[in-house]
């Protein structure tokens, strides 16, 4: 657990000394939801369907770009390898990862909504808030999935190619359940009412933090 | 003794083929709805079964890889996820020929289409992520952990694209329950396709396994090869 503590320290560290995965993440963000609005001229068809689309679309995208960062920078001047050669467990250097890009993709994502809100001509109101769950669930499920997948991608000659093929596939299950959800929770309907979409996703992140957590050790063993 | 088998096996695909053919062709009767198109039901099921078993045999290869690192489990994964790739490709295909005329779309969102579309995708990667990089332990690795994380995700994608939408036709297991062959020759015409076709999957993927069981043991020759020549100093 201590050691966990740590690394993810370490990287927030980071992150908030000039580090720049997160500003990264939200102009991804950013240009996906402008590209989408000039795309489905969004005055016109406002609708929650194409903002709750646009959100998530915009969420992958950026998730990608956080995914393939997370480990690189270990990777520059051999810095896993120290990580590799301390005491620390290949679950607890999983679950730090993970939970830094979780957090990274959240703060991207609360811009995001934002963004959505402004561009597709939605209210701040209480939908919103409900908007919270849905968005934090599919942060956690595509950071841990995005997690393990870059840890094996990051060597190959396709590299940073490798892990949007593999992982975008992987996670329809969430994609499916989240825009449902997202366009559900715009339009104003209490959580209980989208219980079966919530649930694929508990389901897909206890999933996929299981599995990582089980085979990190595997692809991340000798970087 | 192995190629034996296989030589055996390849004559029972040929046999098996050529009896699923005429059975097709001339033996079991036109469906009443949709026609002669139907015909294409007996290929199209029996790849789609032998296309999930492969990638299930992927999962499981890469599980044993994983425990018992041996060589062979990862030749398996690989020569499973090759084989199952192609059956999967063919349950598109002969699936698409039928829509046209029954759905009026070469294509439509439906679940089952939409899940062996993704399974495709999942796989597709997969080879990617192998064609990608030199055959090394590091990379069976890889290959062992993406082949059971796709095989984890593939319960969730049937269950999260079914509540989606569906409009495929429910033939073996029927909604109201029972089957929806009506005549009994079209169930016997249906198993001999599905034995015809896990012949030639089972044919197929035996000789792409000893293909790379070969190119495993070159590879051990090769690198004690080098290693001799260095022990006595010959370049």
């Amino acid at each position: 657990m201590s050691a966990f503590a740590a690394v993810l320290r370490k990287d927030l560290r980071l992150e908030l000394r000039g580090g720049n995965s997160t500003i990264a993440l939200l102009a991804m963000s950013m240009l996906v939801l402008v590209v989408l609005v000039f795309a489905l001229d969004a005055a016109r068809l406002r609708s929650f369907d194409s903002a709750a689309g646009a959100l998530w679309i915009a969420m992958i995208f950026s998730g990608v770009v956080g995914a393939t960062r997370a480990l690189s920078a270990e990777r520059e001047n051999g810095a896993i390898h120290g990580l590799l050669l301390s005491p620390l467990e290949a679950p607890s250097l999983y679950a730090a990862k993970t939970a830094a890009a979780f957090i990274f993709m959240a703060v991207a994502e609360a811009g995001a909504v934002v963004m959505m809100v402004l561009f597709f001509n939605l209210e701040f109101d209480a939908s919103l808030v409900r908007l919270i769950p849905v968005l934090m669930l599919g942060a956690l499920g595509f950071s841990a999935l995005a997690t393990l997948l870059s840890a094996a991608t990051g060597h190959t000659r396709a590299g940073d190619m490798l892990l949007p093929i593999l992982a975008v596939p992987m996670f329809v299950p969430a994609l499916i359940a989240g825009v449902k959800a997202s366009t559900a929770a715009l339009a104003g309907a209490p959580l209980a009412s989208m219980g079966e979409w919530l649930r694929i996703m508990v389901a897909f992140d206890v999933l996929f933090i299981t599995a990582g957590y089980l085979l990190f050790e595997h692809v991340v063993g000798d970087d | 003794m192995n190629t034996a088998i296989r030589n055996w096996l390849g004559l029972v695909t040929l046999v098996l083929m050529v009896a699923a053919l005429f059975m097709i062709f001339a033996y079991v009767p036109t469906e009443a709805d949709q026609g002669i198109v139907q015909r294409i039901f007996y290929f199209h099921v029996p790849c789609a079964w032998v296309a999930f078993a492969s990638f299930g045999m992927v999962a499981v290869a890469g599980m044993l890889y994983l425990w018992l690192g041996d060589q062979i489990w990862d030749d398996l994964g690989y020569a499973s996820a090759e084989s199952g790739m192609v059956f999967c490709t063919l349950t598109l295909v002969t699936g698409s020929l039928w829509a046209r005329p029954i759905w009026g779309v070469w294509w439509s969102g439906d679940s089952r289409l939409t899940t062996t579309f993704i399974l495709w995708l999942m796989y597709g990667g997969y080879l990617l992520l192998r064609a990608s990089a030199d055959d090394t332990p590091r990379v069976a690795r890889f290959a062992a952990v993406v082949g059971i994380v796709a095989a984890l995700d593939v319960p969730l994608v049937i269950v999260s694209v079914r509540l989606w939408r569906t409009i495929h036709p429910a033939v073996i297991v029927t909604r109201q329950g029972g089957h929806g062959l009506q005549d009994p020759s079209m169930i016997v015409t249906l198993l001999v396709a599905m034995a015809a076709m896990t012949a030639l999957w089972a044919w197929l993927l035996m000789l792409r396994f000893a293909q790379l069981r070969t190119r495993t043991r070159l590879d051990t020759l090769a690198t004690q090869l080098a290693f001799a020549h260095a022990a006595t100093g010959d370049r």
